[in-house]
């Protein structure tokens, strides 16, 4: 009876508006879409550095130059959960700028705890001089197929093998080296 | 040159948004409207709710996407889609939601200048600017952004649930003016906020460093206050009802308190515009009880792990660079909980509306009660804001009222806010002799579709009114 008092052009814009309302619906859309949301971050990383003069090769206790010199940098994250889990490829990325006149061998070995190599990784540096050092680049790239090796590595050896010459064992040689880890989250 | 005025004003606040309830405002036959301005004209002498569904109120809104630009179906892949919602919004952009719960509603005339009214309600607020640049380094890291900056600031969100005692006082002063007050009792529920943090994070090129990055984080200052969070967070065992029976305790002033206050005015400028203004909610929450604080702050920048050759120390054992790395981050980037009481403020929102009467300012079959309709239709002008983290979001009202008979009237609106530039809400109030019903929905166009709505409300309630006939 109430209705019949609103003016029939009000009553059907009234009952249209709220029809709209109380029909109001949620459509066009997948929510189970959600299963497939995932995050993929594909983060930058500096991994070593150094910076080592002729030295460095000249550290035994009577001073006798030692062709190979190495160090091993645990490096703890490739333990954690992300990494274990969610990592699909690495990209790592090496540079030398080498002022000696020497060429090096440069190994890079990825190993277990128990210390079984997972991934080995070997280039030559370039020799330089003093007045002209010389860049080498390198990058090793861990597909998914191979990414179980980096899984199972924690600890991280940098061997670096001088080829002396007839030239003065003189100079520096700097190392940098990122990784470039890809994530499916 | 009279419209520049009005031209400028639109124009100002059209892309701005606010959470509000322009269908509500200056209804001067629901008692609803003196939550909104405690010196609405009202027309009156006695109302009371009915307990729980005097006013349902809920509204969510997102300025910068909506659920249909992320979930459609057409083909292609969501995570694309995110990643493109993601850039195509700014560190501006928001998402809301608020819900409101009148439980006891009732007022009465004291006398001819005077009506009291009180009640209880529960309300849910919610806020957040999307923190764009912390979104997108954790998407999508850091290997595209080399010498961006990834900007903390951005992450600033509030959160509260708390139950509102308030008393107020409507008070016609002559026939012009009538003012209003209203006190506040809040009793906080919960309440989470992270507001005012600093700093960034960059990795950047360096061509002339030791290698080929330097990542830094720079003047890190962020800090997450919670209330009301640590012991249900603690609480393994506690089952739903042992949980609802927490909350319910704490709604009736066993967690946190807060005062505040509304103040608002009406103004009859001549016989058919009628001035406006009120501010809601100028309070503060003194967060005390189960408080748990969060702050993570300081600065730190690394090229790397450096080797040092040989590879043992002097003690012959292998040198632990990565733990040496860890304490050294530990130092300078620190991570400390506290249970540190803070204070709180409430979102303050404000109002100033216009409205001009015309129409036949009496019934006709009840022409006696000329002097409680004054006119048939009113249009009106509405500029309401909250306040939030970064300043007040606005939105722009306005409206057409139209009283149907003495018993029913409808309101139809258009807002301009962040949301939508078609948002046309509409309310519907219907009297039974005294019980009253009423309806209001924004953003009806969006309702054909609450996916591809960016924003929506809704309010309604029943309750008893008594006019003075």
């Amino acid at each position: 009876m109430l209705m019949s008092l609103i003016p029939v052009t009000n009553k059907f814009l009234l009952c249209l508006a709220f029809c709209m309302v109380l029909t109001g619906c949620v459509k066009d859309i997948d929510l189970d879409q959600a299963e497939e949301i995932s995050l993929s971050p594909d983060i930058d990383v500096d991994l070593l550095i150094y910076n080592i003069s002729e030295d460095y090769f000249y550290q035994s206790k009577n001073n006798v130059f030692q062709p190979v010199i190495r160090d091993t940098v645990r490096l703890e994250f490739l333990d954690d959960d992300y990494i274990q889990k969610d990592l699909t490829e690495v990209e790592f990325y090496f540079r030398h700028i080498n002022t000696f006149p020497q060429r090096f061998s440069h190994t890079i070995k990825f190993l277990s705890n128990a210390g079984r190599e997972q991934i080995l990784i070997r280039y030559e540096v370039a020799p330089g001089s003093l007045n002209n050092p010389v860049e080498t680049e390198y990058t090793e790239v861990i597909e998914e197929n191979r990414i179980n090796l980096i899984r199972n590595s924690i600890q991280m050896v940098v061997e670096l093998e001088a080829h002396p010459n007839s030239e003065e064992f003189k100079g520096e040689l700097e190392f940098a080296s990122t990784g470039l880890f890809k994530f499916d989250f | 040159m009279r419209c520049w005025p009005l031209i400028t004003f639109l124009f100002c606040f059209s892309v701005l948004s606010a959470q509000n309830k322009p269908l509500l405002y200056n209804v001067d036959d629901l008692p609803q409207s003196l939550l909104l301005n405690p010196g609405a004209q009202i027309d009156f002498i006695g109302h009371v709710g009915l307990p729980f569904f005097s006013q349902i109120h809920l509204s969510a809104g997102t300025s910068g996407v909506s659920l249909h630009d992320i979930f459609k179906n057409d083909g292609t892949n969501i995570n694309t889609r995110i990643r493109a919602a993601m850039h195509s919004m700014t560190s501006y952009d928001h998402f809301t939601a608020n819900e409101q719960v009148e439980i006891i509603s009732l007022g009465w005339q004291l006398d001819k200048r005077n009506y009291l009214s009180t009640g209880i309600y529960q309300e849910l607020d919610f806020f957040s600017y999307f923190p764009k640049d912390l979104a997108i380094l954790v998407n999508e890291g850091n290997a595209n952004y080399i010498n961006d900056v990834f900007d903390f600031s951005q992450a600033a969100f509030t959160g509260e649930i708390m139950t509102v005692y308030h008393l107020g006082l409507n008070h016609r002063f002559d026939k012009r003016l009538t003012v209003g007050v209203r006190g506040k009792l809040y009793s906080g529920i919960f309440n989470a906020e992270s507001t005012g943090n600093t700093g960034t994070f960059t990795t950047v090129t360096t061509p002339q460093g030791p290698n080929k990055y330097r990542h830094t984080v720079e003047n890190m200052n962020v800090r997450v206050n919670t209330s009301g969070f640590a012991s249900l967070n603690e609480e393994e065992g506690m089952t739903v009802e042992e949980g609802t029976a927490e909350l319910l305790k704490r709604s009736f002033f066993g967690g946190n308190i807060g005062v505040g206050m509304d103040l608002g005015l009406s103004y009859l400028v001549n016989e058919q515009f009628v001035a406006t203004a009120s501010v809601q909610d100028i309070g503060v929450m003194f967060q005390r009880e189960d408080v748990e604080n969060y702050h993570y702050y300081g600065s730190y920048q690394t090229d790397g792990l450096e080797p040092l050759f040989p590879e043992l120390d002097e003690t012959g054992r292998a040198i632990p660079y990565w733990d040496e790395f860890e304490d050294e981050v530990d130092k300078n980037l620190i991570d400390r909980t506290y249970n540190t009481p803070y204070v709180t403020w409430r979102p303050a929102k404000f109002n100033l509306a216009i409205e001009y009467g015309f129409g036949q300012a009496f019934l006709p079959c009840n022409y006696l009660t000329v002097n409680k309709v004054r006119y048939m239709n009113q249009i009106g002008m509405n500029l309401a804001g909250v306040l939030r983290p970064r300043g007040f979001v606005y939105a722009f009202t306005t409206y057409w009222d139209k009283k149907l008979t003495e018993k029913q009237r409808f309101r139809i609106a258009h807002t301009l806010d962040d949301y939508s530039l078609a948002n046309i809400g509409l309310m519907y109030s219907i009297t039974f002799n005294k019980f009253n019903l009423y309806l209001a929905a924004n953003n009806l166009l969006g309702f054909r579709n609450l996916a591809k709505a960016r924003s929506t409300s809704v309010q309604l309630g029943m309750q008893m009114v008594f006019k003075d006939l």
